[in-house]
């Protein structure tokens, strides 16, 4: 009954305000659909660090000369590391495989025919859980005697150390910039809901001389700022929608075909989940944005 | 009190009500207030008790810079009890009520309520204590974009009444000050004496239990006003108490009833049965 009422209210000053209304619409649209735009965005970026990250591995050169029981022991350190969650995955690449990967990649295979016996040799490809786990693993195996004296351990570790600080960066950068984004909003939403409570100051002022407890009083604008948020959500979602199908599906079909091998791994948030998210942004704006501006107007 | 010097008009019921006087029960709506029986309302702040309604104490109120509005003024205000306030344009009238309201609080001194000093009244009480107070405003404090049963109604939404009862109430207590026909125009719509009216109207009906009306007969003619200090007068015979504030000499002679003068903040006349200015005989006694 009493929400019924408050809505009524709200739905009243909307009308009576509308021009206030419509501005503050607005706002919350274009709050929302730069928060929008800039979460998938974020959310992509993150993902295809994520996944260079995971193509950071390390191959563990075996000698030739190795016992098997050496290449055993290897193999069971290797498998240590990966119970205690360091390691993803040990792959074994013999001499054989290897010859055969080197086969695939050249040109004119014929030249491998010329060489008298396998000079390349056996090794365990090692997926780190997580890129900066890498250092641990070589540490781990450096001294191992099955160890091929030549080629040792070889991993990225530039590459490593760049991928880590971009991700980092990304991260944080990302962080910041949606709390500042927010902030701009729910400032923005409270500046335009204070100017429709500006508007209707004297109405306040009658309302509380005739015992309206603040609560009363401050129900309908919060239920008008929630409407002016979702209303714009709303918009945004659409016009998100519409740039989504428009523009950015046409042209990652397009990226596909051109960057076929490294584009599929990055994926990104889904569309309905956006959609969840940014209109309970919008519904929190107008709340928080008019919450936070009727403190003010409550005191006398 | 009928019985009066102004005793040849025909009758004092309000203009839009042309037959007979309202009957007892149609005054029922407001006429309802549980004063004597001692029983707390919902909400009601006001301590029970035989207690003064109001009682000022020494009370001062000065503005910013150095305009005065209460010089020290002590006095008291008994439950029941029917007051003119008197004082010629700023003496501190306005000041007077809006301090019993808490619209102001006092620079020092005490103002004490239903039995509540205001100065220890928390700020979220405040709303309880209007609700118990019905107060006509000199400049009526209408809602300008709702109608006149909107604004009479939101005195009840406010204290949590049902759809139903302001459904009920609302034309009830509007047909009572004359304002049949009326009730879906906007303040705007309406002359002073209606909007005035629409105020008396929303003061009446929460049964407050002291009633308040800043010059509620100030843009009205003689024969709406009189009308309108018979309707306060009838709801004060209940119980409830009644403060007027007025420059209306004529009708403040014609009431007799108890008269507080203010003059520049500082109560210069508290006498029972008088007239707007003091006998010239009392003067030199």
């Amino acid at each position: 009954m009493r929400i019924g009422m408050f809505f009524r209210e709200a739905l009243r000053s909307i009308r009576a305000n509308a021009a206030i209304s419509v501005a503050a619409t607005v706002t919350a649209l274009i709050a929302v659909f730069i928060l929008g735009a800039f979460i998938p965005s974020f959310m992509y970026v993150r993902s295809a660090v994520d996944a260079q990250k995971a193509k950071v591995d390390v191959d563990v050169y075996i000698a030739d000369t190795a016992t098997v029981p050496q290449v055993n022991a290897l193999r069971d350190k290797l498998d240590g590391l990966r119970t205690d969650g360091t390691v993803a995955a040990v792959t074994y690449v013999s001499k054989d495989d290897a010859l055969r990967i080197m086969r695939e990649r050249l040109r004119d295979p014929s030249v491998l025919d010329e060489l008298p016996s396998n000079p390349l040799p056996a090794k365990f490809n090692v997926q780190p859980t997580d890129a900066e786990d890498a250092d641990v693993i070589v540490a781990a195996v450096k001294d191992d005697p099955a160890l091929d004296t030549t080629e040792g351990i070889v991993y990225p570790e530039a590459t490593a150390d760049r991928l880590l600080t971009a991700a980092k960066f990304v991260q944080w950068a990302g962080l910041v910039l949606i709390g500042i984004l927010l902030l701009a909003a729910v400032l923005l939403i409270g500046n335009t809901i204070r100017l429709s409570i500006f508007a209707r100051r004297r109405e306040v002022e009658v309302m509380r001389l005739v015992g309206a407890t603040n609560w009363f009083i401050r129900w309908p604008f919060m239920i008008e700022g929630v409407i002016c948020g979702l209303v714009g959500a709303a918009a945004a979602v659409v016009m998100l929608w519409g740039i989504k199908v428009g523009v950015v599906d046409a042209w990652a079909s397009g990226a596909d075909t051109a960057l076929t091998k490294t584009g599929s791994a990055a994926g990104t948030i889904t569309f309905p989940l956006l959609t969840v998210v940014l209109v309970g942004a919008g519904a929190l704006l107008g709340a928080v944005g008019s919450g936070i501006t009727l403190r003010r107007f409550l005191k006398v | 009190m009928r019985d009066g010097p102004v005793g040849g008009r025909p009758t004092f019921t309000l203009v839009q009500v042309p037959e007979a006087p309202p009957s007892e029960e149609e005054m029922a709506p407001i006429f309802s207030t549980p004063v004597q029986d001692g029983k707390r309302r919902e909400g009601d702040i006001f301590r029970p008790g035989p207690g003064p309604m109001v009682e000022l104490r020494g009370v001062i109120k000065t503005y910013d810079g150095n305009s005065r509005g209460l010089a020290g003024v002590s006095l008291q205000i008994d439950t029941g009890e029917f007051v003119f306030l008197v004082g010629p344009s700023g003496s501190g009238k306005s000041t007077f009520i809006r301090l019993i309201i808490r619209e102001l609080r006092p620079t020092s001194g005490a103002v004490i309520v239903g039995g509540r000093d205001l100065g220890e009244l928390r700020r979220s009480k405040v709303p309880y204590l209007r609700r118990a107070i019905g107060c006509v405003f000199q400049d009526f404090r209408l809602l300008p974009d709702r109608t006149a049963a909107e604004n009479v109604a939101y005195a009840l939404q406010v204290t949590g009444h049902s759809q139903k009862e302001v459904r009920r109430r609302v034309p009830e207590i509007l047909s009572l000050v004359g304002l049949d026909g009326m009730f879906d125009r906007l303040p705007r719509e309406l002359s002073g004496g209606e909007q005035q009216r629409v105020s008396i109207a929303r003061a009446l009906v929460n049964h407050p239990r002291l009633r308040i009306a800043d010059e509620p007969t100030g843009n009205l003619d003689p024969e709406t006003s009189l009308g309108i200090m018979e309707l306060l007068l009838r709801i004060n015979r209940t119980g409830t108490t009644v403060l007027v504030a007025t420059h209306d000499q004529h009708m403040v002679d014609h009431m007799q009833m108890r008269v507080i003068a203010l003059d520049e903040g500082r109560l210069v006349r508290d006498e029972e049965s008088a007239g707007y200015h003091e006998e010239p005989g009392e003067a030199m006694a």
